[in-house]
């Protein structure tokens, strides 16, 4: 990365971990076999995929035996709620999910009421957080499959798993939880929430990219999205990226010790990035103030064009209100399901930052932040009347 | 890789609004459309454009568009502004295409300076 970059976009993405980089070129030189091949190397490869599946199990304190490996939170999110939906048909055709989830989830379920499928849209409070009530009286008696986001990748906003989970159980809906900003980010114990599927990716917490993981919990059945293999009890068949699979693991390995050390860090940057703003004239949060995940503020001021902003921020890289279409330069649907104008949506920033982000990186983002607020509030006309 | 929406004429001309503000007490023009504000103003002097300033609100090419305009008519004859067309600027800057009608809105501003011009001329 250009040193004159201050890359403050984590939410999109994590730089990779120098002990999971030296794990995979550990694996790339020595077991790059194929995990399904029924000899010692073969059973050398397999040896490396269990010993991921061990240290992710670890760090959401489930069985290794309860993963299924994907190419990703997106392929994880479709595997797990389209292969649910079609696999409990006989159990109803509603399924729930929230306007805020994201696109991998939203798209999943446009795809299914498509087919048939019918699906209530909640829309969550003005900080992004879904009221249990609300999620309650969505549940009818046929509905049989609801997906809830742990932690939104715009607004940082934390939903109640166990509260929604428990709703689930008492309604014998199935739940699945997208946990791609969530896993290796904050405590998830899967053992002690009622969730039944589970959707992660590696490159969100400092592993590779092109390698997910799909929770399925005991007794939950889905069906495949993908046929050819045997590999992976025919759910998800391919052979398995094994470096890959072996960086994800190192991933969880390193996550399950720092978390802990990680929010706390993330919580002091974000005050320090909170109070550096909050004086801006017109400023407003998008999310929640206190309680959401501390690795992410979304800001929004509405009295400016949010494509000349992230212009002026440069060489600020943080991620924009808008959709990711530059054509189309829509305001985030997100945002607008949190009540904002399409001016506001189209003018918000997402600060996210992680475990390489320096204090001095924030100062120096509040004072681009400021200056590219000031530059263009200079350069704008009164609007007429 | 996404591609970088913008060229070195656009970055030259956000960064470097040589011409951004106001004229004292010379003759302006406002047009907004498309969610874009654009205002122009002039000092004449002897059938010149002497001094040309401009305030914008809108995305980075909105905004280079309006300091490339500036730059290129400032000293001009005021009669040359009855011969702006965006087409020379939109080529320059690389515009998106879908971005042509938020251009138009410094063509339409354009008209309206050189109305107001030309109303100040005559009284």
């Amino acid at each position: 990365m250009s040193s004159d970059l201050i890359y403050l976009d984590y939410a999109a993405t994590t730089p990779l971990n120098e002990q999971v980089a030296e794990r995979m070129r550990i694996v790339q030189g020595s077991a790059y076999f194929n995990p399904a091949s029924n000899h010692a190397a073969g059973r050398l490869a397999n040896a490396v995929v269990e010993r991921a599946a061990l240290q992710l199990g670890e760090l959401l304190n489930v069985s290794p035996a309860s993963f299924l490996w994907t190419s990703g939170a997106t392929e994880s999110n479709n595997l797990a709620i389209t292969g649910a939906a079609k696999q409990r048909q006989h159990r109803g055709q509603h399924l729930v999910t929230m306007r805020t989830e994201h696109k991998a989830v939203v798209d999943v379920f446009r795809a299914l009421e498509r087919t048939g499928f019918e699906v209530t849209w909640l829309n969550p409070d003005s900080d992004g957080r879904l009221p249990i009530e609300r999620f309650r009286n969505a549940l009818r008696d046929d509905t049989q499959l609801a997906s809830i986001m742990q932690v939104n990748n715009e607004t940082g906003a934390l939903q109640d798993i166990a509260a929604i989970g428990s709703v689930c159980r008492e309604r014998d809906v199935l739940l699945h939880v997208d946990g791609a900003q969530a896993a290796g980010k904050i405590a998830v114990d899967l053992a002690a929430l009622p969730v039944d599927l589970y959707s992660l990716t590696a490159h969100k917490f400092y592993g590779p990219k092109g390698i997910g993981a799909l929770y399925v919990s005991k007794g939950v059945s889905i069906e495949p999205l993908m046929f050819g293999g045997g590999q992976q009890r025919r759910l998800r068949p391919g052979t398995l990226p094994v470096d890959l699979i072996a960086g994800l693991g190192e991933a969880a390995a390193v996550a399950s010790g720092c978390v802990e050390e990680d929010l706390k860090r993330l919580s002091l940057l974000k005050e320090q990035l909170m109070s550096g703003l909050m004086d801006v004239a017109g400023l407003t949060i998008n999310g929640p103030e206190e309680g959401g995940y501390p690795g992410i503020l979304n800001v929004g001021i509405e009295d400016i064009e949010g494509e000349s902003l992230l212009l002026a921020l440069e060489p600020l890289c943080v991620a924009t209100g808008s959709a990711c279409n530059s054509q189309s330069q829509e305001p985030s649907y997100v945002l607008r399901s949190l009540g904002r104008s399409d001016r506001q949506a189209q003018s918000a920033i997402r600060f996210s930052f992680g475990r390489l982000t320096r204090s001095d990186e924030i100062t120096a983002a509040i004072a681009l932040y400021r200056a590219a607020v000031e530059k263009l509030r200079i350069l704008a006309p009164e609007p007429a009347g | 890789m996404s591609a970088d929406p913008y060229n070195s004429a656009v970055r030259d001309c956000f960064w470097g609004t040589l011409h951004s503000g106001e004229v004292a007490g010379g003759i302006s023009a406002y047009f907004e459309d498309q969610g874009m504000r654009i205002r122009l103003s002039a000092g004449v002097a002897d059938g010149t454009i002497a001094e040309l300033r401009f305030l914008a609100w809108g995305c980075p090419h909105v905004i280079a568009a309006t300091e490339t305009f500036c730059r290129q008519f400032e000293g001009r004859p005021v009669a040359e502004l009855g011969q702006f067309k965006t087409d020379q600027i939109m080529r320059n800057l690389a515009v998106p295409v879908e971005k042509t009608g938020r251009i138009l809105v410094l063509e339409d501003t354009v008209r309206s300076l050189r109305a107001a011009i030309s109303d100040r001329l005559a009284t």
